[in-house]
């Protein structure tokens, strides 16, 4: 009789563990799923990290260049009224009405390219503008993006 | 010896329970066990913030008068035929030329902000960069 009692609790003992095993099996099985869906999406981690990475450069790029333009543009505008000791005040009592209209015109200059730094849209002109004599002497990277300046 | 009904029904029954307490004892308990409880993380992303960029300045025209000690008298007799008060806010020619320089940087600050601004959007709405 308990010989009778050991062999049936020894089977049902074995199935259990039977059992246990497959259960571990399955599990082992979805821990393995789970770890190649965390390596891809590790990998698409990297790859959109190194997309970033290029766009920031990108970006810095532009907004390197764009204030090198800034300095430029002060520079020039230096430039204009000091250019070969040129005096404006002296200009202006010797030739009155012609630095009144150049004045005159500066300040519109000016005023649009205000417009165009707060984000105006361009008009073709000064899209098309490719001479000196077209563009906007102010702000002529902002104002005249086709217009190529040479020393 | 010869057992009774009842003692040999004893006896079976005894032998029964000692069978389902082996049967626990090696199982642990974990026949049927406790239900899992499943987690599921949707990943729902940023709302945008879809803010419209600012609009444009409209500058209004000014003019400019130079007045020298030779055209004054001119000026304010011009300035009185159109109608207007004969006065004027006046700065130097080195005060004009801070005056432009300051204008050009108030410009450029404009515009690198602006800039700024279309950088950030390009980068977080472009890129898919949500967070």
């Amino acid at each position: 009789m308990i010989f009778a009692v050991l062999l049936i609790t020894g089977i049902a003992g074995a199935g259990m563990y039977v059992m246990k095993l497959r259960a571990d099996n399955a599990t082992l099985k979805a821990n393995q799923i789970k770890l190649e869906t965390a390596v891809a999406e590790q990998t698409k981690v990297l790859e959109q990290q190194k997309k970033d990475f290029t766009a920031i450069m990108e970006s810095n790029k532009k907004l390197n260049a764009l204030i090198n333009t800034f300095k430029k543009d002060l520079d020039d505008l230096d430039k204009r009224f000091t250019k070969k000791k040129r005096d404006i005040g002296k200009l202006a009592l010797e030739r009155t009405s012609s630095v009144e209209r150049v004045i005159n015109s500066g300040s519109k200059n000016a005023a649009r390219c205000i417009e165009l730094a707060s984000g105006a849209e361009h008009t073709e002109e000064e899209l098309k503008a490719t001479l000196k004599s077209e563009i906007n002497p102010e702000c002529p990277a902002l104002a005249n993006p086709n217009y190529v300046h040479h020393e | 010896m010869k057992m009774s009904h009842y003692g040999t029904y004893w006896v079976s029954f005894f032998k029964g329970v000692i069978l389902v307490l082996l049967i626990l004892a090696l199982t642990g308990c974990s026949i049927g066990g406790e239900k899992k409880i499943k987690i599921f993380s949707v990943e729902k992303p940023r709302e945008k913030l879809n803010y419209e960029m600012p609009t444009p300045l409209q500058m209004e025209e000014i003019k400019w008068i130079i007045i020298t000690s030779e055209n004054a008298d001119e000026v304010f007799k011009r300035l009185e035929d159109a109608g207007i008060d004969p006065v004027l806010f006046g700065i130097t020619d080195k005060d004009y030329q801070v005056l432009a320089r300051n204008f050009a940087q108030i410009r450029q600050k404009l515009q690198e902000t602006n800039n700024l601004l279309e950088e950030y959007k390009k980068y977080y709405e472009d890129s898919g960069n949500t967070q």
